[in-house]
Formats: C-alpha cells, structure tokens, sequence
C-alpha cells in the first residue's frame, strides 16, 4: 500500500485544529527549516526533489524559487494559487479544509527558504466555508508562535493573509492572479518579465499552487531522495487525484505520480457506475486533451501523458460513459472557455465565442458541414498564438474531441 | 444618498486594507464585504467604496463586471447557483435547473416576485465528487436530485 | 549596437529595441493594432506576431527585445496565417460599416485587410449587437460594434492625461470600452482618442461626414494659437473642378515631434482651425489709387510716402504696431527696415492677454512667437497707447487673425487722427474700411518662415496649402517695400528668397545660428 503524504491523517478528527496537527508531528518540518537548515539548503533539498508544480503546468518548484534574486531591496512575496478553476478539480479543497495546517508549514517553510515575509493565500471566492477554515487556522499558528515575528525564536517574521476572488477561471492563471491581488481586472500580463523577479506589486513574487506547498514539509523531514522512491526519480511523490463523472466513487485518491490511470478508474474509484460503460477520459482537467476507452492503459505522470499528446495538469480525472454525446461535452468545454476568456487578446476573445457560437449552433440542430473544420481551424488561431495558456487550454480539449470523435459528432451535422 | 455600513464592517475594511502596499489592493476584499451587507453593488456602492480606496469609480465597476461573483443588479434572498459545466452535466444537472426552473416558475437569470430566489446557472464549482452540486449563497449542495433540491428549498425561510 | 538579421537582411540596432521598432527603421512595416509608440506594450492585439529562429512559438514582435544574432522572419507563412486568424477574427464580429464610416481609407483594419487578408467571410453566426452612436463627451462619438479592444484610448486616458475617464467593462467576447455611467470624455487632449484609434470606434463629431480622408492633402505645419509650437498637419480637401467646398481644411492632426510636443496636440489647437478659412481678406485696397492697383504699385506708393517722411525728418511721426504672430524671418525685416534703416521709435506690440496655461502642452501665451521677438530684441510689453498714437501721422499695422482682440474703442478714435494707414491683415475686420491701403496677408499654414517656441526651438515650416486670394506673406511686402525705398535698398535687393532672409537673420543674430 502505497504511502500517502498530503491526506496521511485525513481520518483524524478535527485535523484542522492545530492541537490535533501538532500531536501528529505537526510543524516538525517548520520546526527543522528555521533550527537546523539554511535557506539554501531547503532549496537545494526541493530541487534535488524534483517538486513539479501541481497546479496544471508541472514547472519543477525549485527551479522557480531559485529565479527569484537573493538580494533585493523590494519585499519578496508568496502567492499561494488556490484558485482551483480548473472544471474537474477539487483536491485543494480537500487540503485546506482538512489539513490547512499542513499548508501552513508548507507556506512558511516555503517563504524562508526564498526570503518571504509575506504570504497571501488567493482563494476562489466561492470557497467561502474553506476561506474561514484557512483564516481559523492561520489564527491559530500565529498564537502558537508558528507565524508573526520571530518565529520560533528563529528571527524570522512571516505574515499569512487569505485572499478571496470573486469568480474568474482566468485568475487560476499566475499572473491574472497577480493582477487580481493587486485590485485590478484579472488580465494576465505579458511575460517576459516573470513574476520572479517583476510579481506582486513589481516586487518579486513566488506562485505555487496550494498541494505543490503542501509536499514542502514532508520533503524536508524525510529528504529528496525518499520522495523521489515515492513516484518516479523525475517525477516524484503523490498526487491527489480526482476522479469524477460516472464512476461508482468518485473523490480524492492519493496515490504515487505514475500509477496507471486504469487502476485509478476501476480499482480505486470503484469502476463505472453500474451499466455504464467507459467511452473517455479528461486526465487532467478540462484542458487535458481526451482519451478514449482503448488509451486508459497510461500511467499518470507527466511525461507519459506527453507522449499520449495529453497532460497530468491538475490530475483531475472526469471519466464519461458511451450514453454521453460527445457533443454535449464540446459544448460544456466551449460554453465555459468562452465565458472564461479575460477578453483581452483577440484570437481568445473572439476565437472561443465563435467556436462556441458554432457548437450551439450544431447542438440546435443547424449543424453544417465544413462546420468541424472551421472549429479546428480557429482552436489552431488560438493555439500557441494568446497572451496566456488559457487560448491553449481552450484549444487542446476541443481539437482532440474532433479529432478522435469526428464520425459521432459528424452525425450531428446537416449538409 | 451614500449606503451605510456597519461598524463592523468598516472596521474590517480597514484592517484589511493595511495588509497590503497599495490601497487598490484591498478592492476585492472590501466589495465582498460590501456585497455581504447590501446584496449588490450599485453605482453608489461603486462611489463608496471608490472613495474608500482612493480610486476612481470607473476602476471600482471595471472590477465589478469582471468577477461574475459581484452582483451588478439585487438577487434574492437566497441565491441558487447550478453548477452547468461537464461533471455536472453528466450527472445530470441540466434536468436539474429544468426541475428549479419549473420549481421557482422563473428562467435563468431571474429572481421569483417574493424576491425569495434566483437562480443562475455558473461554472466549476470545484465539488464535481458531489456532482450534480449547487450553491445556494455560500453553501454547497452536492449529490442533488429533484428530491433533495425540494428539501433543501422547502427548509429554507 | 546588436546585429540582427530581419527577412534575411543584416542590420544593426541599437539593444533595447524591441523587433517592431527595429523593423520599422529598416522600412520593413509589421502590421499592428494595439501597439502605439507613447504606451507600454500590451501586445493583446496579436496582429504583430513573428517567427524567430530558434524560438518555436511564434513572438510579439511589439514587446520582443532583440538580441544578437537574432533572425527575424516578419513574411514567413506561419506569420502570414497568424496574421489572417486575427484579422479574421476581428472582422467577424466586426460591423462592415466602411460606407458609413470616417475611418475609410485610413482604417488599420481596412489596410490589413487589403495585405493580408482578401478572403470570404466564414462567420455564419450571429455578430455581438452593440451601442453604435454614444456621445463619450466633448467632439466624441464612440461605436462599440466597430471597436477592436486595442485599449488605446484606455491607456491614452490613464497613462497621459492621466484623467481615466474610460474603462474596460465584462468580460470575455462581451468585454466593451465605455466612460463611466454619466461622466463623460472630459480633457483638453480629447481630440487625440480620435486619432489614435485604429479603427472608426473612436470618431470627431468634428469630422463626421464631411468628406473622405482620401480628398485631404496632409501637409506639416507648426501650431500658431499658443507659443508651445505643437507640430501638426494641416488637412485640406484640393476642391472639385465642378463646385466649391464650404471651406479647405477640413482637420488638423497631431504630428510626432520629440523635442518639442512628443506625439499629442491640444484639442484648442486640433480645433480651432476656422480662422484659416473664415472671414479672410483677400483683396488690395488702397484708396486715392487709381482704380485696381497690383500689390507691387500699392506698396510703391507706400513706400514712396515713407522715404519723404524720412527725409523730412519725421520718422518720429509713424507708428507701427504688430503681434507676435509674425515670424522670425519676418520680425527680423520689421527691426531692419522700421527700427534700424527708418529710425522708427514707436513700434508696439498689441499681443492678446495671456489664457490658462495647463500643465502639459498648451502656454498661457496666444502668439507663436514672443520668444522670438524677444530673441530679436522687441520690448513686447504693450506701449502706453494714448502717447504712442499721439502725434503719428503714418501707421503701420500688421494683423493677424486676432485682430479683435486689439481695444476697438482705443483704435477707433487714434485712427480718425492719423493721415496716412497702412493695413496688412489676414482676416475681415470692421477697422479695414478706416485704412487707406489694406493689403492681405497670408497665414502660417500658407507660407513659409520659422518660428521660436516658449522653450527657444527654432522650428522652419514650409507652406501647408495655397494662399487665398491675392494674400502674400508679410515678408515679401516688407522685402518689396524696403527695395522701394532709397533709405537702405541695396542691401534688400539680394534677399529675393525667405532662405536669404533667414541667412541675414543668423549672421545678425547668433541665438538663430544655434544648432536645433
């Protein structure tokens, strides 16, 4: 039985309380970073981890930590991503409202080793009840002494702050986040420069999603290479994944990266709900390109789905029985992309809400032929060529639905 | 005719407001804070809470009609938002909102007469383990059916 | 300086430059829309896409730094279907408005569309109905259908008059530009939303209908309504053989110019262009003549009176009154010939009062040219006008479209006094039919000559359009009447051109000499 990391306790009543959490080597790591280990130390320790962000795009979390200058004479800031957009995606929930200890230890652990005394936490707004959980908590390291001035006696001061959106997919995005914090519209900037050294106020800023910080503390406890045993040497750890849609237990499964997809779907979620049968899967949330029954055997982690022209993203498994219609799938992805879209860039803007227009337009029953080609056409216009990834994670989803399901969705087409 | 708020809540606006380096900053924060006393934000909450900031109000509404959280027009008591996006729908959460629409006697977008209800249709809400789910205000309800929508409903006052 | 290499040319940049720019200075035009010199990148438009070697997406070149050794290819074919998903894009939920819309012929989306474009429209969807007349404030009108998103008016309105009076509202394809619910477009830079509008989202009600940008000849001129010396273009429509226009210039644009306004005018400037056109005198006329004179017999006679009034001894007796609306090639004859040759003593300026000045552009001053007149050593301090007309029996005055702001009430009565008077105006004025000889002048969008802004910018225009009528610029009259005269004719009988003039000014004159 593989080890969990993130959702070990998840069985402990009233984890959320820091009482529980410290009875159960809560803050070790904390404790261990700020006594015994020097910032460059921790980074050293997290690279050599190989920590791949879990938040869609998997950017290794030591690699970005080291772009952020050692010395600057602006403040530095940590924003964790708690966003949690992306459609099929709920595991952050599970930690903050479970666990918000853990990303606590994980965040000040994380802001020590870059130089960080402050931390904002930016939550979906509609995550209210988590909101409060998290501010619960956070209330309560500071009364511990875990956060404040001199932590530990460690001379290091650290503030966490809860930071609610208001509904918007495009803030999941690192720096339409930023903007979003900073009171603004949440259009992403142009990148070059990184946040790392232009963030958060023009200050240099670190962005990881809230299960990336949460894997912080174990690393430090137990060390590099005893994450990368758990996973792959490249790829190493757990993750939480979600698996939705018509299997008879859906819900989190933290399971090594790696572990095959098809075990995941019929061993531990339990397999498809009683007289359904598998047609596809979404691997990694909405953006993930879609595989179909026969492409299950894969293991999920990074560079297999790659290869499979798919993505780990945020692992959030939505598995779709042969009684769906392909096209009503198409249309839950266009309809959402186009609301989403910030606006700003014109082949999003435009591109999403034509394509949708022509979903819509299929799904009443005005289905064209040539309309196919036109959607594949406009998802390439978006391809590679927005200001941010949303164009491509508009694109992905809708051009490997046509690609692998056109004789169905051809049915639904006129002359 | 400015709208008032608690002290409460002025108070809360300005602790928060002191957390971060620009007052712009705390925009987010203090028009849920906002919303939660009066419902929505109108132009006079925009004015106010422009003038709380020290922003313009083009800047305060160019925020407001980003965020589909912040209400531009009044909701009802308890706002009914159905989740419509893929776990959902495959769940069966179109059937649903039929089932609220002819329930509650109004379209999507429309609050009852009583003012009791609106319904709207959003995206993700991130608890597709408990698809079909909606939020009614800030709650969640998952694993709905029409059965337990009419519970839910019928216990609200 | 970096080398880069740009559709296979090598060329040599300075670093920093961004790959648009350094296009742009080897005449290699990348099509934009969102870009604009005075602002920040935002690189949303995506119309200016690039392929670099070496980089597998394609890059902005509007915000893409070069580097050495860096290849650019701008005509590539992925950059040419880049380019025709945007366009296409924007046209499809674009209203075809061209017949009805003041930005033909100079539509970025027109333009694009002729280069990169010439396809069927594949859009068989439901176009975004939108406000199409919306009255934004001052000479605005705003249609939403048309607008591209480029945000420059937004940024434009943020970034330099720094007053923020339009925003971005919604969101996604809804996303529109509006100014906030009832608090209009309100600076006095307005009028350059127009301009920098890309496409006809943006249009001067000023504008609106007139006629077609492809009838205007566009020609620089130089500001003359405050001392700040804005550049600009003087717009105006050559007429048709077969019937006459209501007036010539039908708009006055910005012009780029660093040194001196950077990229904007003042909507006083970009407006007030009337007076070109309005009320303007265009004949000679010169009482005790015999019938119709040529200027060349009036200003001989004139100068015949003079030279005897100087001989006699009575320089002392003749006034002469001007503005600083004179140029410096000009200004520099009337201090030869009056002060220096004619010993003249009473010469006095008649400037408006000083306006507002704001903190960006506009001066308080309402003349182009004190600062050249002070340059040539006038005192423009307005004389005691009840002595300054006493005793004068011959004047000069040289006026120019703000005549009426001169004291009618003081210039009245002195003029029933005096014998002899001279008029050179550009404009009707109810105190013509008091002068003697009325000769027209022209204006500085009609001639040639220099002119020394608040800060001692020397700037030498050309003529933006014909003079009207029989009009002449001051300085040929004054060149004619100083050949005219015996008092010092030789030395004005080699200055036959306004370069000449402009040379004896710079020997004369060192500040004229400075490098600009």
């Amino acid at each position: 039985m593989a080890e969990k990391i993130l959702t070990k306790n998840f069985g402990l009543e009233n984890l959320f309380k820091i009482g529980v959490y410290l009875e159960n080597k809560g803050y070790a790591a904390a404790k261990k970073a700020l006594a015994d280990m020097k910032p460059d130390g921790i980074l050293e320790e997290v690279k050599a981890a190989n920590l791949r962000g879990r938040g869609g795009a998997g950017f290794p979390a030591g690699v970005k930590w080291g772009f952020v200058p050692k010395e600057s004479d602006k403040p530095k800031y940590l924003c964790v991503n708690a966003d949690e957009g992306e459609p099929g995606t709920f595991k952050d929930r599970y930690i903050m409202s479970h666990n918000p200890h853990l990303l606590i230890e994980g965040i000040i652990i994380t802001s020590y080793c870059v130089g960080i005394h402050t931390a904002f936490i930016y939550i979906r707004g509609e995550y209210e009840a988590v909101a409060l959980r998290l501010e619960q908590a956070i209330a309560e390291a500071y009364e511990k002494g875990f956060l404040g001035k001199d932590i530990l006696g460690s001379g290091f001061h650290l503030d966490v702050y809860v930071h609610r959106g208001a509904g918007a997919y495009i803030c999941g995005e690192e720096t339409a986040l930023l903007e979003s914090l900073e009171g603004k519209r949440g259009n992403p900037r142009l990148k070059p420069p990184f946040p790392a050294s232009v963030g958060l106020f023009g200050c240099p800023t670190v962005i990881n999603n809230v299960e990336t910080i949460s894997n912080v503390p174990s690393i430090v406890l137990n060390g590099a290479s005893w994450f990368c045993q758990t996973g792959l040497p490249k790829d190493g750890g757990t993750r939480i994944f979600g698996v939705s849609g018509m299997v008879k237990k859906p819900g989190i499964y933290e399971l090594p990266v790696g572990t095959s997809l098809k075990e995941i779907i019929t061993k531990h979620a339990g397999g498809m709900k009683e007289g359904k049968n598998l047609k596809a899967v979404i691997p990694g949330g909405m953006s993930a390109p879609i595989l179909t029954a026969d492409e299950i055997a894969i293991d999920m982690d990074f560079d297999s789905l790659m290869q499979a022209k798919s993505m780990l993203g945020s692992a959030a498994i939505i598995v779709i029985d042969e009684e769906t219609s392909m096209l009503d799938v198409l249309k839950r992805i266009t309809k959402f992309y186009s609301h989403e879209s910030c606006g700003q860039c014109t082949p999003c803007r435009i591109g999403n809400s034509w394509i949708n227009k022509i979903v819509k337009r299929i799904a009443d029953g005005s289905g064209k032929r040539g309309d196919l080609d036109k959607i594949v056409k406009l998802a390439n216009n978006m391809l590679g060529k927005t200001l941010c990834p949303l164009g491509d994670a508009a694109a992905m989803p809708v051009l490997s639905i046509i690609q692998k399901f056109r004789k169905e969705l051809e049915t639904y087409l006129g002359n | 005719m400015s709208p008032e708020l608690t002290d409460r809540t002025k108070k809360k606006i300005a602790e928060i407001s002191s957390r971060y380096a620009s007052k712009e900053a705390a925009l987010l924060p203090v028009l849920h804070l906002v919303q939660n006393e009066t419902g929505f934000i109108s132009q006079q909450e925009e004015k106010l809470v422009a003038d709380l900031l020290d922003i313009q109000p083009i800047r305060v509404k160019e925020v407001v009609t980003f965020y589909t959280m912040f209400n531009q027009k009044q909701v009802g008591k308890y706002h009914i938002q159905v989740c419509s996006n893929l776990t959902c729908s495959l769940l069966g959460g179109e059937s649903l909102i039929d089932h609220l629409k002819e329930k509650l006697g109004i379209a999507v977008g429309e609050t009852t007469a009583d003012q009791k209800f609106t319904l709207t249709t959003v995206e993700c809400l991130g608890a597709c383990e408990q698809a079909p789910c909606m939020m009614i205000n800030f709650d969640y309800y998952g694993n709905l059916d029409k059965g337990k929508i009419d519970d839910i409903l019928d216990k609200l006052e | 300086m970096v080398k880069i290499f740009i559709d296979e040319r090598a060329l040599d940049v300075e670093e920093g430059t961004t790959v648009l720019n350094a296009a742009e200075s080897a005449g290699i035009k990348i099509p934009h829309l969102c870009y604009h010199k005075a602002f920040v990148p935002e690189g949303t438009c995506r119309m200016c896409l690039v392929e670099i070697e070496g980089i597998p997406k394609l890059e902005l070149a509007c915000s893409t730094r070069v580097r050495e050794g860096m290849k650019i290819s701008t005509m590539s074919e992925r950059v040419i279907e880049a380019r025709k998903g945007v366009l296409e894009c924007l046209l499809a939920e674009h209203p075809i408005d061209c017949p009805i819309c003041d930005q033909a012929g100079e539509c970025k989306l027109q333009d694009y569309y002729e280069d990169y474009g010439l396809f069927e429209s594949e859009f068989r969807e439901t176009k975004e109905k939108r406000e199409k007349k919306i009255e934004i404030g001052k000479n605005l009108l705003h249609d939403q259908e048309r607008c591209v998103l480029c945000r420059r008016c937004v940024r434009f309105l943020s970034e330099v008059t720094k007053t923020g009076e339009m925003g971005v509202f919604e969101r996604g394809i809804h996303a529109e530009v509006s100014t906030y619910d009832g608090v209009p477009v309100d600076n006095d830079y307005s009028g350059n939303l127009a301009e920098i509008c890309p496409v006809g989202a943006i249009t001067d009600k000023d504008f609106r209908f007139k006629t077609r940008t492809w009838f205007l000849h566009s020609r620089e001129s130089i500001c003359p309504l405050c001392s700040r010396g804005c550049n600009i273009f003087v717009e105006s429509h050559q007429g048709f053989s077969r019937f006459s226009l209501p007036k010539r210039v039908y708009r006055v644009r910005s012009r780029e110019n660093q040194a001196v306004n950077g990229f904007w005018i003042c909507d006083k400037g970009r407006y007030e262009y009337a007076y070109l056109d309005q009320a303007r005198s265009v004949d000679i006329s010169a009482k005790n003549g015999k019938g119709s004179s040529t200027w060349e017999e009036v200003i001989s006679s004139v100068a015949e009176k003079t030279d005897r009034m100087y001989y006699r001894k009575r320089s002392g007796y003749m006034g002469i009154m001007l503005q600083s609306w004179l140029t410096n090639e000009e200004l520099f004859l009337v201090k030869k010939i009056f002060r220096d040759d004619l010993k003249i003593e009473k010469i006095g300026f008649f400037d408006p009062p000083d306006g507002k000045a704001d903190d960006f552009l506009l001066t308080k001053e309402r003349t182009p040219n004190k600062r050249g007149a002070k340059e040539l050593g006038f005192d423009l301090q307005p004389p005691d006008w009840e002595r300054f007309f006493d005793n004068v029996e011959m004047l000069f005055l040289f006026a120019s479209p703000l005549l009426d702001k001169m004291d009618a009430d003081l210039l009245k009565p002195a003029l029933d006094r005096i014998n002899t008077k001279v008029l050179f105006t550009s404009h009707d004025h109810e105190i013509k039919s008091s002068f003697d000889v009325v000769l027209p002048v022209s204006l500085i969008a009609e001639k040639e000559g220099s002119l020394t802004n608040i800060a001692g910018t020397v700037q030498n225009f050309l003529p933006a359009m014909d003079a009207l009528g029989d009009s002449k610029p001051e300085w040929q009259y004054l060149v004619e009447f100083a050949r005219k005269m015996t008092v010092n004719s030789k030395y004005y009988r080699h200055l036959s051109s306004l370069e000449s003039i402009r040379e004896e000014m710079k020997k004369e004159n060192p500040f004229f000499r400075e490098e600009q």
